[in-house]
């Protein structure tokens, strides 16, 4: 059943069901992320979560910060645990062995939403092969990265969402470095090349934008990617009170560009359109230095020896913006 | 409804069907698995009861065993029965979810066909991912036939699933030489089969949106050895429970079972200890041997683990010399199996000459003529009364003798 | 099963005597005492939290400052609300309330998105009390030209 969210102030009456006082550091956007997800719905949720930080601050003995069922196996396979609590409720409730409450719940038009939370490390590198198989067969789930760009919880090592002169703990800025050597890898597109029929990036600053896409994902059968910003104070090494203000930044140079794929599917699965929506479209598109400049992660960039970084940075945002934007005319 | 699925009351069946058989007749909920030789056959199997409407259950093919084991911890924490079936390499790829599993003290059912462990690749049976679930605390059944895969098969979900236990099973079958050798089975009725699992019973399940629960937390110093002690402590005493369901299960079909299998240990003088298929060829041995007025005996574990101390010990407590043969290399040091039974011996005061042999590995055959030898040479150290060969040995191994010790 | 169970306990610093025997097997963790049918229609603080839930737990000592709420310049815009990570910010029907300072770990991020003028929270030292620092509450700040 789809929540009415008209307005922040309407969207404050929810009642969070993600607990305070668990160990994530001040300032962490994860949490928002998940705030903002969990209370887009009123259903219930069940959500699965890698190892990473969310995982390792949430649920330390003999502390839970989830007023939901929640569960962690591993790294690597948060999707599959999702995908296959969607196939235990899936079986439980064809064979009529649902718990009471779930049962009534399900009568009032309100079935559990299942999500599974995932920092990139989880998502584009270790979990990839889960993830990618969980899509393939088509669970009912949705799968949310907090996107980081970086093994926060590991102490800050690259992964290959990692953007290009980033310099973290195992791509470090040297004498003759520039940090990371690598672009950041497409997820969003990978994603919506499983034929999933939701697919969507967003940032937890554009809260309303966030709560409508997890909306539209709860709606639709199959898999649902979304993949979240998630601004690392730790990491990044910004200061925890402008998590926002980077994020932001980073919606605003188009660095990360809110948009959908929607893979539209016949009643036989098949899919006869796709079409790419932006769904933020930054009135001033700011220059991506000020988005760099705002993380020292990126300080050494502005050397001289490193300025050709930010240009092909420049470049590579621009690219990208404008192969978005063809795409969304092309309806493709 | 799964339809019923019409059973003679012998059928003539190959490990991996009586297993395919057992795990459709306990229902399973959410079977999630990969193939790999040579339990494939139990999915494939378990498929086509499926696409015939034997199976009211989801079946997912994931796309790697990682996610098959992975998949069965979610499904049995979202409060459903669960299980699977692997073998070797699929079973390396499971290890580090084999320690979830038991850690979040899961009930899932994990049928293994036993198969040596790359490299070099092979595809045959040994016991080397057998030995290297030893410590993930499972609890692990052994079968030598169809039929005791088929009977320990439904046997594994009871015992799992019982409130004093909730641990994972596994339900380990000789690669080729069980798995893929047709033998009469008698099974159960789908009826009967049913009834003796009982219905699956959920604990702190997820699905209960009314009584949300946190699975797989973090535990560190200042909690971990507790739950750990805890857990060790359940499977320890899991015997109890295994003993109701060896003793439930004979009484409805006559077929018995204990934590060690003894053959002609009453007398014995000298004993093959063996795991598996092995157990049924030293059988023909000792008879032999007694023929020769050797009074030789067999002993193995249907309970691998929670490993049975004192059981073991008192089977052997008047035998002379005992051979215990490790079918998995030992990687440095003595097989398991010798040291643990060594340990029990001298824990009950009991010394008698022990050697240990590493044979069969990678589908090596071991044949009835090798099993003789062993026992004379058992034999030979029961008269002096000391060991007259290395304690090590290599059996049916070609080029220069291998042995240590 | 032991004498008592982390099931029963109701103090949390009961929590932390327990020995091994007296665990939920698998270490298992419950969010309420008792059912809870709907969460999402009950107010946080009218849950029936079990001792485990960090929610009965505090972390307000990791801060060196903390925000301040003055009510008087609010217009209960809610970005604090949305924004704030820790769920610290108190909001019922569509009114800003106050701060949790027992969750609010200090990050500083309501400050940075409340949009009135002058703010309507502001960082201040852990210490000062808080009448004192509504005393000491800037004015308006004149837009730079
Ligand atoms: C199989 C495995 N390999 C490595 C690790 C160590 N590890 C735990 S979390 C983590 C990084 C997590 O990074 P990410 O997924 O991006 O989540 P974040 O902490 O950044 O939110 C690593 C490398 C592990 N727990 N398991
Ligand atoms: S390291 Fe980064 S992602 Fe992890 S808790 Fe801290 S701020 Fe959040
Ligand atoms: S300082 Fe941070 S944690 Fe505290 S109320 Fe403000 S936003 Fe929330
Ligand atoms: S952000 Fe400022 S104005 Fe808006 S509700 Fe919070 S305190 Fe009030
Ligand atoms: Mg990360």
């Amino acid at each position: 059943m789809v929540k009415k969210i008209k307005n922040l102030k309407e969207f404050s009456l929810s009642n969070d069901r993600f607990e305070g006082a668990n160990l994530m550091c001040p300032g962490c956007s994860h949490n928002i992320i998940v705030r903002e997800v969990l209370n887009a719905t009123n259903d219930p949720v069940i959500v699965a979560t890698a190892t990473g930080c969310l995982e390792v601050c949430t649920a330390v003995y003999p502390k839970t910060s989830w007023d939901v069922s929640w569960i962690h196996i591993g790294f690597e396979n948060a999707a599959v645990a999702a995908a296959t609590v969607s196939a235990a409720y899936e079986v439980m409730k064809r064979k009529g062995k649902l718990p009471p409450a779930t049962q009534k719940m399900v009568d009032e038009g309100r079935e559990p939403k299942i999500v599974a939370f995932a920092g990139d490390g989880g998502t584009y590198d270790i979990g990839f092969q889960s993830l990618s198989g969980a899509f393939e067969r088509g669970h009912n789930f949705m799968y949310v990265c907090l996107d980081n760009e970086v093994y926060a919880n590991t102490g800050g090592q690259r992964s290959s969402s990692t953007p290009i002169g980033a310099s973290t703990t195992t791509s470090p800025a040297g004498k003759v470095s520039y940090g990371e050597k690598m672009m950041k890898k497409s997820m969003v597109e990978i994603m919506a090349d499983h034929g999933a029929p939701y697919v969507a990036q967003v940032s937890p600053s554009k809260w309303k934008d966030l709560v409508k896409k997890v909306q539209k994902g709860f709606e639709v059968n199959g898999p649902v990617y979304i993949n979240a910003q998630s601004a690392c104070t730790t990491e990044w090494k910004h200061a925890p009170e402008d998590t926002i203000e980077v994020s932001d930044l980073g919606v605003d140079s188009c660095v990360w560009p809110l948009y959908e794929i929607i893979n539209e599917r016949d009643e036989h699965g098949i899919i006869y359109n796709t079409k790419l929506n932006i769904t933020y479209r930054p009135k001033n598109k700011i220059p991506v230095e000020e988005y760099l400049a705002a993380q020292p992660r990126f300080r050494h960039l502005f050397k001289p020896e490193n300025r050709h970084i930010i240009d092909l940075w420049q470049k590579a945002v621009d690219t990208k913006w404008e192969y978005l934007q063809k795409r969304e005319e092309a309806g493709v | 409804m799964a339809k019923k699925y019409e059973l003679n009351e012998l059928e003539v069946w190959d490990g991996n069907m009586a297993a395919a058989q057992a795990l459709r007749q306990a229902d399973v909920d959410v079977l999630a698995a990969y193939p790999i030789t040579p339990s494939t056959p139990i999915v494939q199997n378990y498929s086509k009861f499926l696409a015939d409407g034997y199976v009211d259950g989801d079946f997912i093919m994931v796309e790697s065993e990682h996610s098959a084991m992975s998949g069965c911890v979610a499904a049995s924490a979202a409060g459903v029965r669960a299980a699977t079936a692997t073998s070797s390499q699929g079973f390396a790829l499971m290890v580090e979810v084999l320690y979830q599993a038991s850690g979040m003290r899961l009930p899932i059912v994990l049928t293994v066909v036993n198969r040596a462990l790359a490299a070099p690749l092979n595809v045959n049976g040994d016991h080397s991912d057998m030995y290297l679930g030893r410590d993930s605390g499972w609890i692990q059944l052994c079968s030598y036939n169809p039929q005791e895969a088929y009977d320990l098969t439904l046997m594994a979900f009871k015992i799992g699933e019982d409130l004093n236990v909730r641990l994972p099973v596994m339900v380990h079958q000789d690669g080729f030489i069980c798995s893929h050798t047709a033998q009469n089975v008698y099974p159960l009725q789908d009826e009967e089969a049913a009834k003796f699992i009982g219905e699956f019973k959920p604990v702190n399940t997820m699905l209960d949106v009314a009584n949300p629960v946190t699975h797989g937390v973090q535990t560190e110093e200042d909690w971990h050895f507790e739950h750990k002690a805890r857990q060790h402590n359940d499977l320890m005493n899991s015997f109890s429970t295994i003993k109701k369901v060896f003793d439930e299960f004979k009484d409805l079909t006559g077929r018995e079972y204990d934590f060690v299998y003894k053959y002609k240990m009453d007398d014995a003088d000298v004993a093959i200890f063996a795991l598996g298929t092995t157990v049924e060829s030293a059988r023909i041995a000792a008879d032999q041997m007694r023929e020769q007025g050797i009074k030789a005996g067999v002993i193995s574990l249907r309970v691998f683990r929670p490993f049975p101390f004192n059981e073991v010990a008192e089977a052997l407590k008047d035998v002379k010399a005992v051979a215990t043969l490790d079918r998995s290399a030992p990687g440095g040091t003595f097989g398991a199996l010798y040291n643990e039974v060594s340990a029990a011996l001298l824990a009950h005061g009991k010394n008698p000459v022990m050697l240990n042999y590493i044979y069969g590995l990678g589908g090596r055959d071991t044949t009835i003529d090798m099993l003789k030898e062993v026992y004379k040479e058992l034999d030979e150290c029961a008269k002096a009364g000391e060991a007259k060969y290395p304690l090590q040995q290599f059996l049916g191994l070609r080029g220069p003798k291998l042995a240590f010790y | 099963m032991g004498k008592k169970s982390l099931k029963d306990i109701k103090d949390v610093n009961e929590i932390k005597e327990l020995g091994w025997d007296e665990l939920i097997p698998g270490a298992a963790l419950f969010s309420f005492t008792e059912p809870v049918e709907d969460v999402v229609e009950v107010p946080m603080d009218e849950r029936p939290y079990a001792p485990t839930n960090s929610h009965e737990w505090q972390v307000g000592d990791w801060r060196v400052e903390k925000p301040v709420y003055n009510r008087d310049l609010c217009i209960d815009c809610q970005f604090c609300w949305v924004f704030c990570p820790d769920m610290s910010i108190l909001s019922r029907d569509k009114k800003m309330i106050g701060v949790i300072y027992e969750h609010c770990k200090g990050c500083g991020i309501c400050v940075e998105v409340c949009p009135t003028n002058p703010k309507s929270l502001l960082m201040f030292p852990e210490h000062l009390d808080n009448n004192e620092a509504l005393k000491m509450w800037p004015k308006k700040e004149e837009k730079e030209k």
